[in-house]
């Protein structure tokens, strides 16, 4: 609702608000804050084209080829698949890690149906769904005051378990029925890279152009604030989770679908590896803040360079440790460039003060 | 612009007992839209707690609330926010990672047209065109409605969570701002931005209630005081007829209450 219009207030009040105001400069930044507000959401893009150019040069001839980038791209997509879920959890306030075991539960799940000779959609929706139900059960417990590590810390071993009694145990091996989605190409690319296209398209719309996702990532920044404004904050903070178990879900049935058969193993190692590319994007572990479109770009940076040392012939164990190397150096490349846009905008906040005041 | 003599906001009689404390003993207080009340009192007079009161956060022991004369009972602040009441709190109140105008249309957001409206999506031009033309009303300027929050001065961090506060409670019928020491904190140029909004806020007809320990706050915004000591109602006075020291006298208890049997 919009204030009623009051003309004598108006007529009033004009002297001292937009004496000497151009009234561009009223709702524009100035190009200076806007640059350096672009470095600082679009540093890790530069870092990543800077680590391409590097690599041409260094691994060449055989990095800068067509065929190598998609071999990036496909290697990067399981990373993207899980950085995703991980992501959209830290931002909505919660770390799930329980996304190990819920991808596992869903392979294992589609593999048992698809042995049992059910329908392929069949399998998938019911693999599928088990993300979100993990999810709501995160939720639904979080918010009864618990930490959300410690929760899905739990549920974690919950799925893991649950993975291994429905597969006895042992690997469900010649699961062929999900190539389509696993090693095949479409347009010469390979089929997880267009479903973590799709995904990070709709996930990126959502948080940003909705107002559920908007309203999810304001939770993830302060909750109080979203409470206060009569919105019910417990109901975004039980999406953040169903939308984390999702993408577990679909991680899982991806990787089942490239390697053709469901280990009932979750590995833990995929938590951090998407750490690393949630880390990397500058995804604030506090919640709130942070764009997708940069977690894939930091799973993209990990596998850009464990291609590239694997083109030289380089231990793969170094990539380890280049990649954490990396990521220490960017909190501080990080830090400095929020400095400088603080020291920016403190000045411009202080000129606006004045001008404001005349 | 309801310019009717019924109170936006009527407490009568309000008592509030904390076991064998009486926090609030037989508090009258009411404020009109339009006006600014400023609530006075030492640590412990019970100003917090006559806040908490009228923000539905605690009910009183005994006393009634009335809204626009409709009298009304709050089990918790969501009641109050209905009745449009709107606390402003010191802090906690931006969305730090978020521009200030999804700041200010959060919980009231503006959907694209259909078809992409009936997938949730927000207009943001017309949030950004509907938050300017707000804070237009309010004669604030901070920054481009693109800036995120935490970009802002604490003046302008002020400056926006209580226009976004006003804009809650203003329409066909102005509601009430409770505001607890909206100024501390703040730089003296700030300081004065802040008090020049909430008389502009005051004009355009909401109800204020301002709480704080700043005397020269008071007298510089607000159109009446109350005073409260130790639980009572000490003095209620129209801030022309009062001064300072007159203000200072309620406040220690040395000067004897206005309503003193």
């Amino acid at each position: 609702m919009i204030v009623p219009a009051n003309p004598q207030g108006a007529v009033s009040l004009a002297p001292d608000d937009t004496a000497g105001a151009a009234p561009d400069e009223h709702t524009k930044d100035s190009f200076g804050i806007r640059a350096l507000i672009f470095t600082r959401d679009r540093g890790l893009i530069v870092l990543w084209v800077v680590l391409i150019l590097v690599f041409s040069i260094w691994a060449s001839p055989f990095f800068a080829k067509w065929s190598n980038a998609v071999l990036i791209a496909n290697a990067a997509a399981l990373t993207a698949t899980f950085a995703a879920g991980v992501g959209v959890g830290v931002m909505s306030g919660s770390l799930d890690i329980s996304i190990p075991g819920t991808a596992a539960l869903s392979g294992v799940v589609c593999g048992w149906l698809l042995t049992h000779h059910n329908p392929v959609a069949v399998a998938l929706v019911v693999a599928l769904v088990i993300g979100p139900v993990v999810g709501v059960i995160n939720g639904l417990v979080t918010l009864r005051g618990f930490n959300p590590i410690i929760v899905t810390i739990g549920t974690l071993s919950v799925t893991t378990g649950l993975a291994a009694v429905v597969a006895g145990g042992y690997t469900i091996p010649g699961l062929t029925q999900l190539t389509f989605m696993g090693t095949r190409h479409y347009a010469g690319i390979p089929a997880p890279v267009w479903i973590v296209a799709v995904l990070f398209i709709v996930l990126t719309l959502f948080l940003t152009q909705t107002r559920d996702g908007i309203r999810l990532m304001s939770v993830g920044g302060n909750t109080e604030a979203v409470r206060r404004s009569g919105i019910n904050s417990s109901r975004y903070r039980v999406i953040g989770f169903v939308i984390s178990g999702f993408c577990a879900a679909l991680g899982g049935l991806i990787s089942t679908a490239v390697i053709t058969s469901a280990s009932p193993t979750a590995d833990p190692g995929i938590i951090f590896t998407a750490l690393t590319a949630v880390a990397l994007a500058g995804v604030a572990l506090s919640g709130g803040r942070g764009s997708l479109p940069r977690v894939l770009v930091g799973a993209l940076i990990l596998a850009t360079i464990s291609n590239a040392l694997t083109i030289k012939g380089i231990q793969p164990y170094w990539g380890t440790v280049v990649t954490g190397l990396l990521l220490l150096a960017s909190l501080g490349l990080e830090k400095g460039i929020e400095a400088s846009v603080e020291r920016r905008l403190m000045s411009a906040a202080q000129a606006s003060v004045h001008s404001g005041k005349k | 612009m309801s310019t009717d003599a019924v109170p936006a906001l009527e407490l009568s009689r309000v008592d509030m007992h904390y076991g064998y404390v009486r926090a609030l003993d037989q508090i009258d207080f009411h404020v009109m839209n339009g006006e600014v009340v400023a609530l006075l009192g030492d640590n412990g007079a019970g100003k917090s707690t006559l806040l908490k009161v009228m923000s539905g956060a605690h009910r009183p022991t005994a006393g009634t609330i009335t809204v626009h004369g409709r009298e009304v009972e709050f089990h918790s602040p969501t009641d109050s926010t209905h009745a449009g009441i709107q606390m402003v709190y010191q802090d906690l109140a931006l969305v730090d990672a978020q521009d200030i105008a999804t700041n200010l249309t959060l919980g009231r957001e503006i959907l694209r047209k259909p078809p992409l409206g009936w997938l949730g999506f927000v207009d943001k031009k017309a949030q950004r065109k509907r938050s300017q033309a707000e804070l237009d009303q309010l004669g604030v300027r901070t920054a481009a409605m693109t800036r995120p929050a935490e970009m802002l001065s604490g003046g302008q961090r002020q400056v926006v969570a209580l226009a976004r506060s006003a804009t809650r409670v203003s329409g066909e019928r102005n509601g009430v701002l409770l505001l607890d020491e909206p100024t501390a904190a703040l730089g003296y140029e700030q300081t004065k931005q802040v008090e020049a909004l909430i008389v502009r806020m005051a004009r355009q007809g909401i109800a204020c209630v301002l709480v704080t320990h700043n005397l020269p706050l008071a007298m510089e915004v607000s159109t009446r005081i109350v005073v409260l000591n130790r639980g009572r109602k000490y003095a209620d006075v129209p801030t022309a007829k009062t001064d300072t020291d007159q203000l200072v006298g309620w406040i220690t208890g040395a000067r004897p209450s206005m309503f003193a049997a």
